[in-house]
């Protein structure tokens, strides 16, 4: 965390749905090399902003600066160039492919020569690659052929984030991604995301999970009716602030 | 991708790498397309019992590969499609209208030679491409589901087709043709020709499905639109693509048709898409999508014909075929919800279980 | 698992050995030809379901049976060349003695038939042809253009002061309707008090010609009679009459006599019928067949006749002529 400029900043964005403002104005920061949990209350507008940050949506208002400079953030595949990946809650992978061709969706290694001019696949090397990145994450994915729509939760979500983690040389955003998740496999997520922050990627997670988000981040901003309302240094705040401050009861509270 | 150390602590599991492809036989005997090809396999043998002298012999083989040859062209176009979970009931109108345009332009250029069937299969090519691109795009951009869009071709294909002829057959097609792909045998041998065309159509496209990225593109985008759609795959293109193929391989047909029939019966194919439909299903390719093998469709193909040629010469009322064909069908989809529901163990609320999806394209 | 599937497949393979060796191993024989008359004929209808081939099934299954030959009927679910020609490459492949068929397109079926013919089977053309019948054993069918001046006529009858008729057709270039069509309107031609509007196609769906026939009303609300070519046509031309209101204004003559034509006279939709023979069809067919796989003489060409049927003469001895939907 050396760096003075956030390697990801939004400046006032905003986004309306019909009537709904989902996003009012809201700010948001990231450095590299740090955790930066997202909270907020249902409708705080923070599946809304990572949307936003990953280019999945389309801004009303407001500027999006990486690395200090500023980008327009309009299809997913400009996120992807920038080094800015995301792990949705759905995890976005293709269940009857396996895993290796999950991790290298959209971007395949070709064979060489004249046949991957005509499309063939070096499937070898992509599925050494895998492993390679799974074994790093500590992931336990027992069958590089196999769909993953065959695998348990815990499996998909370790490929999930895998796949993130290879591609992503800025920053990541994971949607809860222990929600659906039992203790170990919680734990072992955790330690990804620890590993990843360690690699210099800035990791923002967005989380129910106060336990989880006590032991993990760096920073906490919290979001309320789209705005971002607080940022807490994890060491300095407990568990209670963060739950008043999403609820409201600490509004006004300094950022 | 850069390298790092497990940290102390997490047990890193060893990863049993697959890297190896599976043992070729239990990869094999795993797919539901093999085990049509055993449901094949017994209804041969039981024809064979039946009638030792007639069913299995050459001649009779040979004839049924011959009219399946067709059906395997549009087999191949109508896998593609539903493995992204679309469908195409445009074939047999396509085919149709190709074969009237091919022929008019055949007959407009005149002569019966090598030149003349050149000129028919490009204006067949393209004919049938135009209708695929419609379909495509309405489907991709227009957002209009498959089921719709081609239901609509369908009339229109073949509603053109009729202006075109004034609802009369066109029966001038280039000797060449008929001599040689309609009933010629290959060079030396009492193979079909078409059938050979037919096949080598069939292993191109076979390849191109199961080992480029084309085709698993395919795979992706009928497994999970939304996925591919943001790590980047052009999903737009890939749809559009894939109908455009259906269409061409349908405007392919309508040369071939040609060639066999020496008409462009106009009045015809009017099962053909749900025949060509049935067959896919059948041989293991799901409606839900992002599954389906190319081999799987030529053996999903073989069953009915096979059923309604031995029907015939055992003599059985030609009715019960297509009964039989509805029963397999049937079982075949029941197999393919039953190997689903196990595979996505887990898979939570994504579950695709429901005709609606053929109504409507957002999962 | 893994043992077992390995069985499975092996076995497989082992199965389709098997078979291929058999196919390549069993000799090709033509027909074996049977002193004791004990011959094996194969009827292939133009479309199944469709009274008139039922009715000719049946007179050919009489026949048959008189003398001492078996039958077996086969046809496609649409009166469709593509879906024919597949049951007769298998019912060639059976390698029957004969062939009875009625052939759904005269350039799709050339082939075939051919084909058929080549192996060594007699093939007789029963209601329609081909473009080159120089195959066949012998072709036997309704006088079709007769028919047509028949049809003519009854209309006519109805109709004694002439007005607008139409032609409810089912698809162009079926030997047997173009003929039908050709009789009726040279008929017309020679009787000025009758205008021709024209011959619309149903291509052989009746809720088709319901639809082209209520439209045809529409645009000319005089006609004061249609001439449907088949049994499906007339079925449909009824119902559109019937749904447009004008069954007191439009005449119908409808060729063939199906039980629903046959209800539909009755009920006064239709005025006439001209029957064809089919059953005769049938049992000529038949016997000419069998007269050729004994080496006699057999006539080429047999033209059967028809009966126009009426409500005065359909509950007496018009009655024999309705087509059958069983046997």
């Amino acid at each position: 965390m050396t760096s003075t400029i956030p390697i990801l900043e939004a400046k006032g964005l905003t986004r309306s749905f019909g009537a709904v403002r989902a996003l009012d104005h809201v700010d948001f920061d990231i450095y590299a090399g740090e955790v930066v949990a997202l909270i907020g209350d249902n409708g705080a507008g923070k599946s809304t902003l990572v949307k936003a940050l990953s280019g999945n949506l389309a801004l009303d208002t407001g500027e999006i600066y990486y690395a200090g400079g500023k980008v327009d953030l309009s299809t997913p595949a400009q996120a992807s160039k920038l080094g800015i990946e995301t792990v949705y809650q759905d995890l976005a992978l293709a269940p009857h492919l396996n895993p290796a061709q999950n991790m290298f969706l959209g971007r395949e290694i070709p064979a060489p020569g004249l046949l991957g001019k005509f499309g063939f696949l070096d499937n070898k090397a992509m599925r050494l690659r895998s492993k390679t990145a799974f074994d790093e994450l500590g992931a336990t994915v027992r069958s590089l052929s196999d769909p993953v729509g065959s695998m348990s939760g815990g499996q998909r979500q370790a490929i999930a984030i895998a796949r993130s983690v290879a591609w992503a040389k800025g920053v990541i955003f994971l949607d809860e991604p222990t929600a659906a998740l039992g203790v170990v496999q919680t734990k072992n997520v955790l330690e990804t995301i620890r590993r990843v922050r360690d690699k210099g990627v800035g990791v923002v997670f967005i989380s129910h999970n106060m336990p989880n988000v006590m032991e993990v981040a760096d920073r906490v901003q919290v979001l309320r009716l789209g705005r971002r309302i607080a940022t807490f240094e994890a060491n300095k705040t407990n568990m209670g602030e963060l739950v008043a401050a999403m609820t409201g009861a600490l509004d006004g509270a300094g950022a | 991708m850069t390298e790092t150390k497990p940290a102390a602590g997490v047990a890193a599991a060893p990863n049993p790498i697959d890297g190896q492809k599976k043992n070729f036989f239990a990869h094999l005997t795993g797919i539901q397309s093999f085990q049509i090809l055993l449901v094949l396999l017994v209804i041969v043998t039981i024809f064979s019992i039946l009638a030792p002298t007639i069913f299995p012999q050459w001649t009779n083989i040979r004839q049924i590969v011959q009219n399946v040859s067709i059906l395997a062209v549009l087999g191949i176009g109508m896998t593609f499609v539903i493995i992204t979970s679309g469908i195409d009931l445009s074939i047999g109108s396509v085919l149709v209208f190709s074969g009237v345009v091919s022929a008019k332009a055949m007959v407009a250029y005149g002569g019966g030679g090598w030149d003349t069937a050149l000129v028919g299969l490009l204006v067949a090519l393209v004919v049938g491409a135009l209708w695929g691109l419609l379909n495509g795009v309405l489907v991709a951009k227009a957002k209009v589901p498959p089921l719709i869009v081609t239901l609509g071709t369908l009339g229109a294909a073949l509603g053109l087709a009729q202006v075109i002829t004034g609802g009369v057959d066109i029966r001038e097609v280039p000797v060449v043709l008929t001599d040689t792909i309609g009933y010629g045998n290959v060079f030396g041998t009492t193979i079909p020709l078409i059938s050979l065309v037919a096949l080598v159509i069939v292993v191109i496209f076979g390849i191109i499905l199961h080992k480029t990225k084309f085709g698993l593109y395919t795979f992706a985008v009928g497994s999970n639109e939304e996925a591919a759609l943001r790590v980047g795959v052009k999903v737009d293109k890939q749809l559009i693509s894939i109908y455009a193929l259906s269409g061409t391989l349908a405007g392919f047909a309508g040369l071939l048709s040609l060639s066999q029939y020496g008409t462009t019966a106009i009045a015809g194919q009017s099962q053909t898409n749900l025949n060509v439909i049935a067959a896919v299903v059948i041989g293991g390719t799901s409606i839900f999508g992002g599954l389906g093998t190319i081999f799987g469709t030529m053996v999903g193909l073989f069953i009915p014909a096979v059923l309604q040629n031995g029907f015939v010469i055992v003599g059985v009322q030609p009715f019960w075929q297509q009964v039989a064909v509805g029963a397999v069908l049937v079982a075949a989809v029941f197999i393919d919800q039953r190997r689903r529901k196990a595979a996505a163990r887990g898979a939570g609320s994504k579950s695709k279980v429901s005709l609606a999806n053929l109504w409507s394209k957002k999962k | 698992m893994k043992s077992k599937r390995r069985l499975v497949s092996i076995a497989a393979i082992g199965a389709v050995a098997a078979l291929s060796l058999s196919a390549c191993a069993g000799t090709d024989t033509g027909p074996t030809p049977n002193a004791s008359g004990d011959y094996k004929l194969s009827f292939i209808q133009g479309v199944a379901g469709d009274e008139f081939y039922i009715s000719m099934q049946c007179g050919i299954e009489a026949e048959a049976k008189k003398l001492g030959v078996t039958v077996n009927t086969q046809g496609p679910a649409k009166f469709d060349p593509t879906l024919q020609k597949p049951i007769v490459d298998s019912v060639v492949a059976s390698k029957p003695d004969a062939i009875l068929i009625a052939p759904t397109d005269v350039t799709a079926m050339q082939a075939p038939l051919n084909a058929a013919a080549e192996a060594g089977i007699k093939v007789v053309l029963v209601d329609t042809t081909v473009g080159d019948p120089s195959f066949a054993t012998a072709q036997i069918s309704s006088d079709n253009n007769g028919g047509g001046k028949a049809a003519f006529d009854a209309i006519k009858q109805l109709n004694p002061d002439g007005g607008k008729v139409l032609v409810m057709a089912t698809d162009p270039g079926i030997s047997t309707t173009d003929a039908r069509i050709a009789g009726f309107e040279e008929a017309i031609k020679g009787d000025s008090s009758f205008t021709y509007v024209g011959v619309q196609y149903s291509h052989n769906d009746p809720a088709e010609a319901a639809r082209l026939m209520t439209a045809a009303l529409a645009k000319d609300p005089d006609i004061v009679g249609v001439f449907a070519t088949n049994l499906f046509a007339a079925e449909g031309t009824a119902t559109g009459v019937r749904q447009a209101g004008a069954q007191d204004t439009v005449k119908i003559a409808g060729f063939d006599a199906g039980p629903a034509q046959v209800k539909a006279l009755k009920d006064g939709i239709i005025q006439a019928l001209v029957a064809q023979q089919p059953a005769l069809i049938g049992a000529e067919g038949v016997k000419a067949a069998v007269a050729a796989l004994k080496g006699e003489s057999v006539t080429a060409e047999t033209q059967t006749g028809f009966q126009v049927l009426t409500l005065e003469n359909i509950d007496t001895d018009g009655a024999d002529y309705v087509y059958k939907s069983s046997c």
